[in-house]
């Protein structure tokens, strides 16, 4: 049988690969045979999910995105020990949820920095000559926040539409070297993020979910979606953002 | 190594199977493990679905698929026979390029009637409780013409704009029972170029329009790849949606 998502001989980066969607999106690409390159800040969790996975070669390396400026000598460092990436995840991002007048621009620098600067930032590193193989496929995680309003989510929502935005004029801009840039919009998704969350509702399910009518997402859901735009399948997918989100956005 | 896409024990009814589009999506969703049966309004097959028929896990049906009052006798006929389904494809459709002058009620109504009538009538009729699977997924073949505007073609527009919106509501209403629905947006095809259809519309817009297409010309494999990807248990929460595959036509 053809398997449309073998990633035999593939390298992979993912950052935030330590919880949650990049976690899962981890363990999916080992098991359809990529190597995979894992960035966190968090040494444990990095640590203890190099060996869950199944098969070996793969590399981890702590690093705190939101060091923007670390990043060029990090990567760098990253290719020279593991060589040309075949593809990127970008799963790093923060959660902000707090009213307009505690928005101040130390807190809104902080999100936009960490969810879309790095993002932009390591494509730019990572799509220097060398440093990438023919057919790159990078994809973001963005968000349903990018194209729909919800109080006290502007900080989250804006970073998130950023990273739409640029994947659009990047997409555009790299078509001549074979990279293709897409993102995917999931909605609720049952993670630890959303846990929290659930935490901070008392229990009480997000509103979000009333419209989300398949109901709360799982990692895999978001995952799979992500393996299918990095590999060849989706060959003529670029510059757009896919709705992992049980109908919230169309509803 | 596992295979998200595998859809073998599902099985599949696609409509509009002798396109060159049908063609590509039957073959690979054969490849994956799928019994298909299709239809189409003509007896006459071409030699790659012939083989299929001669050799796999397929089926053909004709029968005037553009006829309304036809749909429900013949699927009843299929359903009958072959029991429950766990996808339906639509596939089927017509284009058509006419300056507003000559977009006669007529001629939207022929278009209306292919491309839109058709496709809810057999979502009507395969859907029914003892037909169609839960957690079942269908699949619409739409087109970038859905969002863009182009000279002369009011009425091809309209019709693909009406089935994005039909599939919205669709999934809303078909969630209940965990049934997915979305359609794609696709660009231009291969396969498109040999028709009179495109032809004349290259005369009216110009080559420049090709040109937007900064990937290229879609291989209607690509599509068979997207179609089978959401008629796979990979994409479980995604519904209501119209993925772009386009090859950045719409950037």
């Amino acid at each position: 049988m053809v398997n449309p998502l073998d990633f035999t001989g593939k390298q992979i980066l993912i950052t935030g690969a330590a919880i949650g969607i990049g976690k899962e999106t981890a363990v999916l690409l080992d098991k359809l045979g990529a190597k995979v390159i894992l960035i966190d800040k968090n040494e444990n969790g990095l640590k203890e999910i190099t060996s869950c996975l199944e098969s070996n070669g793969h590399h981890w390396f702590r690093h705190d995105l939101s060091d923007v400026d670390g990043i060029l000598p990090k990567i760098k460092e990253i290719i020279s020990i593991c060589g040309a990436l075949d593809g990127f995840v970008h799963c790093v991002g923060i959660r902000c949820r707090r009213p307009l007048s505690m928005i101040t621009p130390v807190v809104l620098n902080e999100v936009i920095s960490l969810n879309f600067g790095s993002f932009v930032e390591l494509i730019r590193c990572i799509t220097k000559k060398d440093h990438f193989n023919k057919g790159l496929s990078i994809v973001g995680i963005s968000s349903v926040s990018s194209q729909i309003g919800s109080a006290g989510v502007t900080a989250y929502a804006a970073s998130k539409a950023a990273m739409d935005g640029a994947v659009r004029c990047m997409a555009k801009e790299l078509a001549p070297k074979s990279i293709r840039l897409n993102t995917v919009a999931p909605g609720q998704i049952n993670t630890p993020a959303y846990a929290d969350l659930l935490k901070i509702n008392e229990g009480t399910e997000d509103a979000t979910l009333s419209r989300q009518y398949l109901g709360l997402g799982e990692p895999i859901d978001v995952a799979s979606v992500i393996a299918f735009l990095l590999s060849d399948s989706s060959r003529f997918i670029t510059g757009s953002s896919i709705p992992v989100d049980g109908g919230f956005l169309s509803s | 190594m596992i295979n998200p896409m595998e859809l073998t024990g599902k099985q599949i009814l696609v409509a509009g199977a002798t396109s060159e589009t049908g063609q590509s999506i039957i073959d690979q969703l054969i490849n994956l493990g799928a019994r298909v049966v299709m239809t189409d309004n003509t007896e006459e097959k071409p030699v790659v679905l012939q083989k299929i028929l001669d050799n796999k896990n397929a089926v053909f049906y004709a029968f005037d698929i553009y006829n309304n009052s036809e749909i429900e006798p013949n699927f009843k006929r299929i359903t009958d026979k072959h029991g429950v389904f766990n996808g339906f494809v639509y596939c089927a459709g017509i284009g058509g390029v006419r300056p507003l002058a000559q977009t006669k009620y007529s001629f939207t109504s022929e278009m209306m009637n292919a491309n839109l009538y058709s496709f809810v009538e057999m979502v009507r009729c395969i859907t029914r409780k003892k037909s169609f699977s839960q957690g079942g997924s269908i699949v619409a073949i739409s087109s970038v013409s859905s969002i863009k505007g182009l000279k002369s073609k009011t009425a091809y527009c309209a019709s693909k704009a009406a089935i994005d919106a039909s599939v919205r509501c669709m999934a809303a209403e078909l969630s209940e029972r965990k049934i997915r629905v979305n359609s794609i947006l696709k660009g231009w095809v291969e396969s498109d170029m040999k028709n009179e259809f495109i032809k004349s519309n290259m005369e009216l817009n110009g080559d420049d329009d090709l040109r937007r297409q900064i990937l290229g010309i879609i291989d209607s494999a690509e599509i068979a790849n997207t179609v089978a990807f959401l008629l796979s248990d990979a994409t479980k929460s995604i519904t209501g949606t119209s993925l772009l595959l386009d090859g950045g036509y719409t950037l």
